[in-house]
């Protein structure tokens, strides 16, 4: 496998090293940067056309390389601790995918690097001057992480049996430098939007630390992690999908079934508590700037939201189809079958409340028939009240297919099974009570009030979701069964989904990007550096939405040809592979 | 023949993606420009102008309407509809125009009852407003029910004054037409029955204006016209003789316009 040698990786670290050494000459430059041109013009595209797809691009990849090494290390430790070598494998398998895609990652982010300091080169001077004792941080933590994930992966086999907790403990170890590379890159991206310690000229007044805990910091620091993590799962399932459908041996089939669903699982579990972080980022960016707030919402973003409702619609819808689909693969889930219609209502009525927007930008002769911009009657379900109360239905009944999933061959043997059932009913039904008890009282109290709501509403949730599992894990102890899970039998369609889902995802992450960056309209660094050149005009969605999908594709396209590379090496010692899958076909009980 | 699973997977991929930007590119297409600046330029403005620029100001650049509502009450702030009229009486002491300037450079200063303190200075960055527009800003909220009677002059010095590097602002440039001007001054303005200024003869009654220019500031000399017993009396002449009106007699390019003239006596 020569791509992988360490020899490589090292020259890309090197790359981007040396690209940051040059960069510490910046801040003796910035006094010639009077001289400099502000801008220069990139050929053809224009300078932002570049940055937004390389930047995009760049994040794709980071999330990639972030997210799936967290979903590797938390199904290695679930291997290590059932003592279950697929998972031991399945890990094995996600990090050399990471691995691949880790030299093209650099690349990419020495690429954004030029791009900024060759055509955008005040707005990056004006970067340097707060940031840059932020840039040595961000090497050496690459530096680190580069090398814990190279003995990651080198040591698998060396650091096995009783060294595992070492390997786990390395496992673990990069996943925390990449997660701090992570935060460091978001300090300069939320400066951008929400600055702090420096004064309305710009100027630094509070100190490096001050301008990296802006506002919405630690906001996108958690909401980008946790969309990591999703996104890995997703993209691991995708992935699956991939071979599942190429596949040509039932073994193969099943072994990337269950790989698919593993995936699933884990984005799943992610995307659920998502919006939560959601709402905290726009919450912090309202305490910024009820003006940018407002803006983001109601104004010439309106839209937006209502394609990202759609899209979450989408994902919910899926993940959900998904599970039904997979349930069909397992014998004793008949007796779920009756649940799907009413979880299937409830999840298009919330999807349908959810994309109802609140107030938007409509033209005069509209907004006068319609009697201004809010509508007389979707007005009312467009307000936060219900969005809240919807997403948290929909969670809740995301949660049942899944309980009901989990349980589909299961009879539990316990003696106190009806008695227990009951309860998880009433724990559900309680929660779901109390998300719509809130959800219209919010209609009738302040606004300040309603805020609050929204608290009881996902503590409501999740202590649903965590007294029903505390039965749920002892019920179904020793349960007695009704058959195998037949993996490798689940309809192809459903490998579609799974495809849905990582194109939707990444997609919507582009469309996020494009609202964070966006926000900021004609401003570099919102109320502090304008945006001065020719593309300071912010585009339509239509635009957005285009250069989103093109830069998706190319990513999709660079990913399947790093896989397809994957592929070859794996072709090549067929037979003498040092982790060989496990057999899996005819299934296990232990599903997870 | 069956198409390969990449072929397959491919497709599939670029038909949800193109579904999405289909949608997007379906919906209203809203671009966010950088708004232009303002600059009362030449002075050429009445009153109306001043209005009709200031209520493009209020739709366009000063984002005003994301909060307010003309006529129509709103949760988040309040319904501007009669202000220009309300405004007198909104604080003990302070003039409509003071009311309104202060409203919009320093809108914590009095909160509105039932409403948060989340307005923005709005001559801060991002919005950024300069004092050529907050001139007409003031206008046209003066004209929802009130007179409109606010000069530039009204408009603090400071305000709009610093941003950042590349910021919004620029110094308002407000040459008005002295030869317009001195017409003003001997014709409509009446000062020329109490001022002497430089050829143009008059009475002493007041100061001799010759040399106004060099002797007093621009900031001065505009707010003298519009509000002379807020001025302090000039030593050795009589308090109260000067006319308060000029403010209301005049339009907004006349007043540009005199203004420019004296600035010319030096
Ligand atoms: C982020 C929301 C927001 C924006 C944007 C905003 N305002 Fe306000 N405005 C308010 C609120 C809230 C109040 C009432 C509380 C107060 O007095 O500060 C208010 C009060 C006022 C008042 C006093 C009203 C009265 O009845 O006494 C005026 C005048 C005013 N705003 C004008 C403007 C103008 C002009 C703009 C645009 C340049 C603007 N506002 C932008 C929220 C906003
Ligand atoms: C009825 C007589 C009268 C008329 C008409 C009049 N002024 Fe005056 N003006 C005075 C008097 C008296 C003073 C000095 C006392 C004071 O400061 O109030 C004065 C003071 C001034 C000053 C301050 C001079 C200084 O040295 O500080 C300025 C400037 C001025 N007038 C401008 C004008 C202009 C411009 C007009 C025409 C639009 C005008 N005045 C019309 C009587 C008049």
């Amino acid at each position: 496998m020569k791509r992988l040698t360490p020899r490589r990786a090292c020259v890309v670290a090197l790359v981007l090293f040396g690209a940051l050494l040059a960069l510490s000459a910046l801040p003796a430059g910035a006094q010639e940067a009077a001289k400099e041109p502000a801008y220069r013009e990139f050929p053809y595209i224009g300078s932002r056309l570049a940055v937004w797809a390389v930047a995009q691009l760049h994040l794709n990849f980071a999330a990639f390389i972030l997210g799936v090494p967290i979903f590797a290390v938390i199904i290695e430790i679930i291997g290590w601790r059932t003592s279950d070598a697929r998972y031991d494998w399945l890990s094995h398998e996600f990090v050399k995918l990471t691995f691949a895609a880790f030299s093209t990652t650099a690349l990419l982010g020495a690429l954004l690097l030029f791009l900024f300091v060759g055509y955008y080169p005040r707005f990056w001077g004006y970067m340097t001057s707060v940031f840059f004792p932020t840039y040595w941080v961000y090497a050496l933590l690459f530096f680190a992480e580069t090398f814990t994930v190279y003995l990651w992966y080198y040591g698998w086999d060396w650091l096995s049996g009783s060294r595992k907790w070492i390997h786990v403990g390395l496992g673990v170890l990069s996943n925390l430098f990449g997660t701090a590379i992570l935060f460091v890159a978001n300090s300069w991206v939320t400066f951008m939007m929400s600055p702090a310690g420096v004064n309305e000229a710009g100027a630094v007044t509070g100190g490096v630390w001050a301008a990296i805990n802006n506002f919405t910091w630690m906001p996108i620091n958690i909401h980008r992690l946790i969309a990591n993590i999703v996104f890995g799962g997703t993209i691991a399932g995708a992935y699956a999908a991939f071979r599942f459908l190429s596949a040509t041996t039932d073994e193969e089939r099943a072994r990337y079934d269950w790989m698919g669903y593993v995936g699933n699982f884990v984005a799943l579990s992610a995307f659920i508590v998502l919006p939560f972080a959601g709402y905290w980022l726009g919450r912090e960016i309202y305490a910024f700037n009820q003006t940018m707030g407002i803006t983001m919402m109601g104004g010439f973003m309106s839209w937006l939201w209502i394609i990202q409702a759609i899209l979450i619609g989408i994902l919910f819808l899926g993940s959900n189809y998904y599970l039904w689909l997979g349930m069909e693969r397992i014998p004793g889930a008949e007796r779920y079958r009756k649940y799907v219609p009413p979880m299937l209502i409830v999840l298009t009525i919330g999807f349908m409340v959810w994309a109802t927007p609140r107030s938007m930008v409509v033209t005069l002769d509209e907004a006068r028939a319609m009697g201004g911009t809010h509508h007389p009657l979707l007005g009312f379900l467009g307000v936060m009240s219900a969005k809240n109360t919807v997403v948290n239905l929909m969670i809740l009944t995301t949660f049942l297919s899944y309980i009901l999933y989990r349980r589909a061959n299961k009879v539990s043997t316990r003696p106190w099974v009806k008695t227990g059932m009951a309860l998880q009913w009433a724990a559900l039904g309680l929660a779901a009570v109390v998300v719509v008890f809130y959800g219209v009282y919010g209609y009738f109290v302040e606004s300040i009030v309603r805020i609050g709501f929204s608290v009881y509403q996902v503590l409501a949730v999740l202590a649903a979701i965590v007294l029903v599992m505390a039965i749920d894990v002892p019920m179904f102890k020793g349960a007695s069964s009704t058959g195998t899970i037949r993996w490798g039998t689940i309809a192809p369609r459903s490998q579609y989904v799974l495809i849905l889902l990582a194109v939707t995802f990444t997609w919507l992450m582009g469309l996020m990007g494009f609202a964070r960056s966006g926000i900021r309209q004609h401003w570099h660094v919102y109320g502090i550096l304008r945006d001065t050149s020719p593309d300071a005009v912010t585009p339509a969605l239509g635009y957005a939405s285009n250069v989103i999908t093109v830069v998706t594709l190319a990513f999709f396209a660079l990913v399947m040809f790093i896989f397809w590379l994957g592929g070859l090496g794996e072709k090549g010692k067929a037979g003498a592979h040092a982790h060989a899958a496990p057999v899996l076909a005819g299934g296990s009980d232990t599903d997870r | 023949m069956r198409l390969p699973v990449s072929v397959k997977v491919g497709l599939f991929s670029i038909a949800v993606m193109g579904g999405y930007s289909y949608f997007a590119n379906s919906i209203p297409q809203i671009e966010s420009r950088p708004p232009q600046e303002l600059s009362l330029e030449g002075g050429n403005v009445t009153p109306a102008q001043l209005v009709k620029a200031g209520e493009e100001i209020f739709k366009t650049k000063g984002t005003c309407e994301i909060c307010h509502r003309i006529g129509q009450k709103g949760t988040r702030a309040p319904d501007l509809a009669g202000v220009g009229g309300r405004a007198a009486k909104m604080k003990p002491g302070m003039s409509a125009t003071q009311y309104l300037v202060e409203s919009l450079v320093n809108p914590n200063a009095t909160i509105v009852e039932g409403y948060p303190p989340i307005m923005p200075a709005v001559d801060k960055p991002p919005i950024a407003l300069n004092r050529s527009e907050l001139w007409a800003l003031t206008a046209f909220l003066q004209s929802l029910g009130g007179t409109v009677e606010v000069a530039l002059a009204d408009i603090p010095a400071t305000a709009g004054g610093e941003s950042g590097a590349g910021g919004a602002a620029t110094a308002v440039a407000l040459p008005g037409d002295p030869k317009a001007g001195k017409a003003i001054f001997t014709g409509k303005g009446t000062c020329m029955a109490c001022h002497k200024a430089g050829d143009v003869p008059g009475t002493p009654v007041g100061p001799d204006l010759s040399q106004i220019a060099q002797i007093q500031t621009p900031d001065y000399i505009m707010k003298k016209i519009l509000d002379p017993k807020g001025m302090g009396t000039v030593a050795n002449f009589p308090p109260g003789v000067m006319p308060q009106d000029f403010g209301t007699r005049l339009t907004a390019k006349e007043y540009t316009d005199l203004v420019a003239f004296l600035l010319t006596l030096k």
